[in-house]
């Protein structure tokens, strides 16, 4: 290839790329609110909305909380058994990986793997903690069931 | 008109076809395979909780296509583990700089799959960043031009000074100064708060199991809501400061040292994905300028020749040990040993005193500049300490056990060499022992 074209390809290849990264940085909340109707997204490549690292912190928090019952009742298990998977320099668990089984989607495809990850139990409970207000009022902790998994069939 | 689009046209030349050295690319390479390799590795350690059909999977159809998502959702556990074989292939291939650019998209290709396989734990906005970095990387082989095995398979001396057109390096500054300057202007505008609220103060009095990590200063910030808005604005002033010191060449080097210190923070105080921190200060290194990396290397070696040189005797009618050599000396980034071919050297003690023909047969030696003479493994143990390129192989070199297996291994090489080459000198082994 001669240098003139591989300046020209360069070129291009830059000038798209710009645009495409800027545009996939400021499409869903500059973009979209301005001309008033969904963007199309690039698949397969950049975040669904941006660079948003903890753009927005609230003084609410929420976490997931995962009982097993047999006969002796209802006994938590402890997330990092659920999700045995260890990351390094950070952990998996603590950045609240878990809440996505909030979800009412992700009621079976949580209940088959907690069924079989956990036999010794006859049922789950999926449970949502919150917190109202992390600094007004640190020990007001509120706990639902979100779902539970019913018997094993 | 005219002289401003000749402005215009030198402007964009010197931004982004420029030709220069690419050794912080191929610097950058290795961190970017670490990165993938921490990220990803793990995940892989326990297939059926994580990718097998009896794993637990979410799926992210903002990034795939839904039927990308089926397709890769009929996989049958088998190509589940061959993925994970070819995954840990061609990521050790990327990370070694072995068929650099092929390695690296089937590499990426074999990420895809098992993101779009399951996205609950590979797939986080870092990792979003993380695969924009490794698109740019799959464009060019220029990440494979030096620390690589692909510059010693070539076998050019001066392969830590190869140019290349700058704009891969240029695109991949762009990208974190942007993610900086965007990560600032999310907290500030769109939905972000960190202007009218005070996030940092509520990350410092989440409950136990949140992304706050325990480190010294929680509990004082916890109750310094003034402290932690102050911390907040500082932040926001830093990201949003960052892209212009870091293109700026007199601020460069502390806005460097500042990015930095801000990702050691990061990682200490909170829970969030450790891409971040492996990824983002070797990516800022790429806006040290390369010409000056390589004026740096070059007036080491100036220095190094000038200086007293360790000295390593090989045997040159030995095809095996001229490969090792020519690799060596690509391997040399300083310039720290002179090679000495003891078959064109009339008297071998003057060398080293205690060294004869037959010695010299044996093994390789390195007579350091104070006259210290190492043999066989030992020398090879010295060679790592001095040559960038082999300062991984310190981890096995010096593994407790190989002052005891390496001198064996080695032997049985050096005994066997003639027959692992195919140098026309020797072709009938006539020279062998």
């Amino acid at each position: 290839m001669s240098k003139r074209i591989r300046n020209i390809a360069i070129t291009i290849f830059v000038i798209f790329w710009t645009i495409l990264f800027h545009y996939e940085s400021t499409r869903h909340f500059y973009l979209e609110p301005l001309v008033g109707r969904p963007l199309l997204k690039m698949k397969f490549l950049f975040p669904p909305a941006g660079w948003i690292m903890f753009f927005n912190v609230g003084e609410d928090t929420g976490y997931a909380e995962v009982y097993g019952v047999n006969a002796d009742g209802p006994q938590q298990i402890d997330q990092h058994e659920i999700l045995a998977t260890r990351t390094i320099g950070f952990d998996n668990i603590h950045r609240n990986v878990l809440s996505t089984v909030l979800s009412s989607d992700m009621q079976g495809p949580f209940c088959r793997f907690l069924q079989r990850k956990f036999p010794e139990f006859d049922n789950f409970l999926v449970t949502a903690v919150y917190y109202p207000s992390i600094v007004k009022a640190p020990h007001k902790r509120l706990q639902r069931v979100v779902y539970q998994c019913g018997k094993r069939p | 008109m005219k002289i401003f689009l000749k402005r215009i046209t030198e402007i964009w030349d010197r931004l982004f076809l420029e030709e220069r050295p690419s050794i912080g690319l191929s610097f950058f390479r290795i961190a970017v395979a670490l990165t993938v390799g921490f990220h990803v590795i793990p995940t892989l350690f326990n297939l059926s909780d994580n990718y097998y059909a009896t794993a637990f999977k979410t799926y992210n159809l903002h990034f795939f296509t839904p039927e990308v998502i089926t397709l890769v959702q009929k996989s049958p556990d088998g190509v589940v583990l061959l993925f994970t074989f070819l995954f840990y292939i061609f990521w050790f291939f990327f990370l070694i700089g072995l068929w650099s650019q092929i390695s690296c998209i089937l590499m990426v290709g074999t990420c895809y799959y098992f993101y779009a396989l399951n996205a609950f734990h590979v797939g986080t906005l870092s990792w979003d960043i993380l695969l924009v970095t490794l698109f740019l990387m799959c464009l060019t082989p220029y990440q494979g031009d030096y620390f690589s095995a692909d510059c010693l398979l070539r076998g050019d001396p001066e392969a830590y000074k190869r140019k290349r057109p700058f704009y891969l390096q240029r695109l991949l500054q762009l990208q974190i100064a942007s993610t900086f300057f965007y990560t600032a202007l999310y907290k500030v505008s769109a939905a972000g708060n960190w202007i009218k609220d005070n996030p940092i103060y509520y990350l410092m009095n989440t409950p136990p199991a949140g992304v706050t990590k325990y480190f010294l200063l929680r509990d004082w910030f916890a109750v310094h809501p003034t402290a932690c808005y102050i911390a907040g604005i500082t932040i926001i002033i830093c990201e949003f400061s960052l892209p212009f010191l870091l293109f700026f060449p007199r601020t460069r080097l502390s806005a460097i040292y500042l990015g930095t210190f801000f990702h050691i923070v990061l990682i200490l105080t909170l829970d969030v994905p450790a891409i971040f921190f492996f990824l983002f200060p070797p990516q800022l290194l790429l806006f040290i300028h390369p010409a000056k990396i390589v004026h740096w290397i070059e007036v080491k070696r100036r220095v190094n020749s000038q200086a007293s040189q360790s000295q390593l005797i090989y045997d040159g009618h030995c095809g095996f040990c001229l490969a090792s050599v020519n690799m060596l000396k690509v391997m040399d980034l300083f310039g720290c040993v002179k090679m000495v071919d003891f078959q064109t050297v009339g008297d071998i003690q003057h060398l080293h005193a205690t060294l004869t023909k037959e010695k010299c047969m044996s093994q390789i030696h390195l007579v350091e500049p104070d006259g210290a003479l190492y043999g066989g493994f030992e020398a090879f143990r010295r060679l790592c300490l001095v040559k960038p390129m082999l300062y991984p192989m310190l981890l096995i070199v010096y593994f407790p056990g190989m002052g005891v297996i390496g001198p064996r291994i080695y032997q049985w090489i050096a005994k066997n060499r003639y027959f692992l080459h195919f140098n026309k000198i020797c072709q009938d082994h006539a020279c062998f022992r």
